[in-house]
């Protein structure tokens, strides 16, 4: 079974990340790459992807004719998606360990164990919709 | 350039919407055309469905690295529903595909335009973070 593995920040959070001292960052980014190369070794990466801060993040509608409405303002709630895993494991619990390890991930002293967002990922649309 | 297009826009307890079935079909045989052809233009890089938020946990780490799960959200929270990661040359070109998916059909085929966001998909840190 494949999950995501998401996570998310608000902007207030995505801001304070980028003034995190640089020995802390590196620590940080150096757990993921290692954590990342493990699930690759393991054989259960599917995809991993990192996204751009949340300042060049615009919501998309189509207007009346098709073309793109853009907008760029969000509400100061809104939890921005900052990097997701895709992992292929055989129970949710294997799928949420590797979740809890992502959020024991080093930081500054204070930052505490983050929140990890974790869902299955559908292999096509439900049969009921075909 | 590498973009993500996400629509963030189930909330907790939502399920299969509850339209005739012959405006659901038209809908997810929209979403699989568009796909499609997205692949044949060549700037599909992934898409991916996830399942309902009723299947979401938040994870996180306890004092020993087990994790504890939670699968309480706040009725504000945005959950992703799927998302399209593509290869363009342009943001003007992200945003014109986000409205071609924001145009999807929804009840009676009429158009949702549903917000889409889209973002920069990185290649991996900032430099000024290594």
């Amino acid at each position: 079974m494949k999950y995501i593995l998401m996570m998310t920040g608000t902007k207030a959070d995505f801001d304070w990340y980028a003034t995190w001292p640089k020995r802390d960052l590196q620590a940080q980014l150096a757990f993921m790459h290692s954590f990342t190369k493990e699930l690759k070794d393991s054989g259960v990466l599917v995809a991993t992807e990192g996204l751009a801060f949340p300042n060049e993040a615009k919501i998309v509608r189509a207007a009346a004719d098709g073309s793109p409405i853009t907008d760029g303002v969000f509400p100061e709630s809104k939890e921005f998606l900052a990097g997701y895993w895709i992992v292929d494991v055989e129970t949710p619990d294997q799928a949420y360990q590797l979740a809890a390890r992502v959020s024991a991930g080093p930081g500054p002293k204070d930052r505490g164990n983050q929140p990890i967002e974790v869902r299955p990922v559908m292999s096509g649309p439900p049969p009921e919709m075909l | 350039m590498k973009y993500i297009l996400m629509m963030n826009t189930m909330r907790a307890g939502e399920s299969v919407p509850k339209w005739p079935t012959k405006d659901l079909q038209a809908h997810i045989a929209f979403m699989l055309n568009l796909n499609k052809s997205l692949r044949e233009s060549g700037e599909l890089v992934s898409a991916e469905g996830l399942a309902f938020p009723d299947q979401a946990r938040l994870v996180r780490a306890g004092k020993d690295g087990a994790p504890i799960t939670d699968g309480v959200f706040p009725e504000s929270k945005e959950f992703l529903a799927g998302f399209w990661i593509v290869q363009v040359d342009t943001p003007e070109r992200a945003y014109t595909i986000a409205a071609r998916a924001s145009a999807a059909p929804g009840p009676g085929g009429a158009p949702l335009n549903m917000p889409i966001e889209v973002r920069q998909v990185m290649s991996g840190p900032p430099p000024e973070m290594l």
